[in-house]
């Protein structure tokens, strides 16, 4: 398993610290997860306290927080301190555990997805755990229990508000799920594998020289019509505006995570915002060339860290630019345009690619 | 000139004088008891019906105005307010006694609805009762208060105790309908979308809306009983600003200092109310500004951009109104005969901060409209969701920018001048589509239309010599209006037709004090607005309504 030429993250770990076989592969899968699960919660705990309120705030021509540390910084782990010190409010009538379990699957499902995405190289270490034949299937998998996540959260919460948010999660993700996923098959079709690191090991060829430029054969170029599909699919599978319904706090209060307070509460916006991160990241892999870009392959890996913030800060901007459209023509426009487009997306991307190799 | 109304030939917008109106309702009419601003006409309390419906099918009053309810000595008394829509300067007052006994009156809601509102309150806080009204209760006041506090013979010494068992359970029976399979929700009175306390009692068929009634009186704070323990003079004029207290302060001040000045016979220079005129539409601005950031955060989610930045141009006229009044929400500028003092100084500087403010506006709105009203996403949510047709807005005495933008052609500072408006040069702005991206269209042109008005209103000021400045007539220390004197005032503000009625008794201090509030006419359209459409949309609705619960609840 694995490309010939780079060594995976867990193998790196255990070859450096020199325990072979069962133990060290143990140890290493261990390590490597943590570090990787750790950069990822990282970049949430910077984006939830602080980036997101600094990027809101230079939408909307406000300063921000800016009183505690510099920049405000220091406001990451205040709030870390607030949110958790916080009283866990448990309503009478909620459906325990599920009612429990639905904060730890959303983050858990989000997270799990990053095990086969690969992040590129940081000097010689390549930041990817598993890179197994159908790493593009099983990042997709993984991704769509948070729709399960939210219908416990919904409906164990005996909430009227949940209910409604729950449903409306369950809607949403069924109709932007599929062509989401028939869009990426697009990509696959042009790879011709499931393997992530195949697919970005296609798409470092030169498509073409602008003026002693090369362009790359990210598929974003290469197909763009598929790119701008995917990018709204996955901005309704991450349920930010336009597509923002489940939640949606001027009609249905929070939607699903009205009656979650303190840590339960932390879990579910750690979960939104892996996911938002996971979203950003299998854009990156699908389209966007995973962590190609200028420079050494040695800093690989910050090309790819740019990439997802990058979706991150677009995802952002919609939130401040967009309105949210309604529950019924959400559902119109993922049953009746994109899923068609889509498909017709697939077809066309068969036939060409048929025709030409 | 553009204030000239199209011709309506129409028998309906035909004036008559009192004596032609007595002979049209015969012997329907008992007596006379005219109020200053109309003839009253005093009618048996069981011929409501017959006398509302002939005075609107046969001589045109299709403008419930208001149902003002009072207690005498001897009796009870209903006043209906009618005018027309057509033509507001022509008014009638239908009074119904009542028994002080068994105060029982013919209701007018089968003639027109929005008498529906008007009665329960009348019935909460006076004890009226109204026969063939379709649904009797409080509305104010909590189902289990005891007692009608507006009445002489009210005891508010009376504990008001009312345990948990016998308030008005949400969740009861008749709500959980097993055949059609719907769901009871209770939006608000504490939810992001209510615009402050407001209580939508909601049935829903998934995530449609089946009913939706709203229950109001959460912020009820006696407003008028306060204003009738006041003295005309100095003591009431403070409350108006804390009526619609988003930033609309001097346009409700002018509902009061119009009402109780004509009352009074008290003259204002033309010199203030140019300054008047000036103030209340940088007022309108500010209260425009804060209903499209507030319709922005309910369609567009609740970090939109449009809120801010409509908040930032709000800040910019709150800074001129500081400048000139002295406080940013609270005014308290006006003063019986003119206002309390004149344009801060320098002049200069205050004009030239007001003209860069006109300047910036025009960009202001052309980037709202770049980013709201011509967004495709904004529009497949607004257009033709909401319906209020024209007919059902009159019907429900809709006023203001939502009648506006029903298509009523009706603006009380073109149709019954008050201020300085008949002689400047500005527009009355309606739009047809009847749906919630009219209403705001409305909101969003009237803004240019306020801006021109200030613009001139400035220029006026600026060349007014300077030994004519005069800020205030001569006004007695206390006023004490003729005993018995009634008048029923109206102005336009913000949310629309905010009207005053008061009663004098000889005192220094009003023996009625009845307020119009558009936002209560207006919100009770919201179920003709609500029902089929989806959740959303009935948020929309209501952002478009653009209620202030304050000035709901009073």
């Amino acid at each position: 398993m694995g490309t010939a030429s780079v060594q995976l993250f867990p193998e790196f770990i255990s070859e450096t610290l020199g325990l072979p076989g069962v133990i060290g592969e143990v140890i290493g899968a261990l390590v490597a997860a943590a570090v990787v699960g750790n950069i990822v919660l990282a970049f949430t705990g910077v984006a939830g306290p602080w980036a997101k309120r600094k990027i809101t705030a230079a939408f909307t021509d406000r300063i921000a927080v800016n009183r505690v540390g510099p920049f405000g910084l220091l406001i990451i782990p205040a709030s870390a301190v607030q949110l958790l010190a916080k009283e866990l409010i448990i309503p009478e009538g909620v459906d325990r555990p599920t009612w429990d379990l639905a904060p730890i699957v959303l983050p858990a499902s989000a997270l799990l997805g990053f095990a086969v995405i690969p992040m590129g190289r940081l000097g010689p270490v390549n930041l990817q755990l598993a890179d197994p034949e159908v790493g593009l299937a099983l990042v997709f998998a993984f991704a769509s229990i948070a729709s399960v996540s939210l219908v416990m959260a919904g409906y164990a919460s005996n909430n009227k508000y949940s209910m409604l948010g729950g449903l409306r999660a369950v809607a949403q993700n069924l109709a932007y799920e599929i062509p989401l996923i028939v869009t990426a098959m697009s990509v696959v079709i042009f790879a011709g594998t499931l393997q992530t690191s195949a697919i970005v090991g296609a798409q470092t060829e030169v498509l073409f020289s602008v003026a002693g430029f090369d362009v790359p054969t990210w598929y974003a170029f290469v197909n763009p019509f598929a790119f701008v599909l995917f990018l709204t699919a996955n901005m309704a599978e991450i349920g930010r505006n336009p597509f923002d319904i489940p939640e949606a706090p001027t009609e249905i209060v929070a939607g699903y995570q009205t009656e979650y307070s303190s840590a339960y509460f932390v879990l579910f916006y750690l979960g939104e915002f892996v996911h938002i991160f996971l979203g950003g990241a299998i854009l990156a892999v699908t389209f966007l060339g995973g962590a190609s870009g200028p420079g050494p392959e040695s800093i690989g890996f910050l090309w790819f860290v740019a990439k997802i913030w990058g979706f991150f800060l677009f995802t952002q901007w919609a939130r401040s630019a967009l309105p949210r459209v309604r529950i019924d023509q959400l559902i119109e426009i993922g049953w009746k345009g994109m899923l068609v487009l889509s498909f017709a997306n697939l077809v066309l991307t068969a036939v060409i690619v048929g025709v030409i190799a | 000139m553009s204030l000239e109304r199209p011709d309506t030939p129409d028998d309906a917008t035909i004036e008559r004088t009192p004596d032609e109106l007595a002979e049209l309702l015969g012997d329907l009419v008992v007596g006379r008891d005219d109020h200053r601003n109309a003839p009253g006409f005093v009618i048996r309390p069981d011929t409501v019906q017959q006398t509302l419906s002939r005075l609107k099918e046969e001589a045109g009053y299709d403008h419930l105005s208001l149902v003002t309810a009072q207690e005498y000595e001897n009796r009870y008394e209903s006043i209906y307010h009618l005018k027309k829509f057509d033509d507001p300067t022509q008014e009638v007052s239908v009074v119904v006694p009542a028994d002080t006994d068994d105060p029982v009156s013919e209701s007018g809601e089968p003639v027109f609805r929005t008498a529906d509102w008007h009665e329960r309150e009348a019935y909460d806080l006076i004890g009226i009762e109204y026969d063939d009204h379709p649904d009797l209760r409080r509305i104010l006041l909590p189902e289990t208060w005891q007692g009608h506090p507006l009445s002489i013979g009210y005891d508010k010494d009376r504990p008001q105790i009312a345990t948990l068992p016998e308030h008005a359970n949400p969740l009861e029976d008749h709500h959980r309908d097993a055949e059609s399979d719907t769901m009871f929700l209770n939006i608000g009175p504490h939810h992001p979308a209510t615009h402050g306390v407001l209580h939508l009692k909601t049935i829903l068929d998934g995530e449609q809306v089946i009913d939706v009634e709203p229950d109001i009186g959460y912020l009820h704070r006696c407003e008028e009983q306060m204003a009738q323990n006041g003295t005309y003079r100095h003591q009431i004029m403070p409350y108006p600003d804390r009526w619609d207290y988003i930033s609309a302060g001097l346009l409700n001040e002018w509902a009061y200092a119009r009402a109780a000045e004509d009352l009074a016979e008290i003259e204002v220079p033309e010199y203030a109310q140019v300054i008047r005129t000036m103030g209340a539409e940088m007022c309108r601005i500010a209260a425009h500004m804060l209903a499209l950031a507030t319709f922005a955060l309910d369609v567009n989610g609740d970090f939109t951009a449009t809120f801010m930045y409509a908040i930032n141009d709000r800040e910019r006229v709150q800074n001129l109104l500081e400048d000139l009044t002295g406080q940013r929400l609270m005014f308290n500028y006006f003063r019986l005969g003119g206002v309390v003092w004149d344009l801060p100084e320098p002049r200069e500087e205050f004009f030239s901060k007001t003209r860069d403010f006109l300047d910036q506006l025009p960009g202001s709105v052309e980037e709202y409209h770049n980013l709201v009203t011509s967004n495709e996403i904004f529009q497949m949510r607004t257009i033709d969701t909401g319906i209020l047709p024209p007919d059902v807005a009159k019907n429900y005495g809709a006023t203001g920018p939502v009648a506006r933008g029903s298509g009523v052609d009706y603006d009380l500072r073109r149709d019954d001048p008050y201020g300085y408006y008949d002689e400047l040069d500005w527009d009355v702005v309606t739009e047809d589509g009847c749906d919630n991206y009219s209403r705001l269209l409305v909101r969003m042109r009237e803004v240019e239309e306020s801006a021109k008005i200030i613009g001139q209103c400035v220029d006026l000021l600026e060349d007014w010599p300077e030994d004519e400045r005069n800020i205030q007539s001569n006004v007695p220390r206390t006023l004490r209006p003729d005993d018995d004197a009634e008048i029923y005032r109206a102005v336009e503000a913000a949310k629309g037709e905010l009207g005053i009625y008061i009663r004098a008794d000889g005192t220094d201090k009003p023996a009625r004090f009845k307020i119009r509030s558009p936002c209560f006419s207006n919100l009770q359209t919201l179920p003709e607005m609500a029902n089929g459409e989806y959740i959303p949309d009935v948020i929309a609705a209501l952002g478009s309504l653009d209620i202030v619960l304050g000035e709901v609840d009073r």
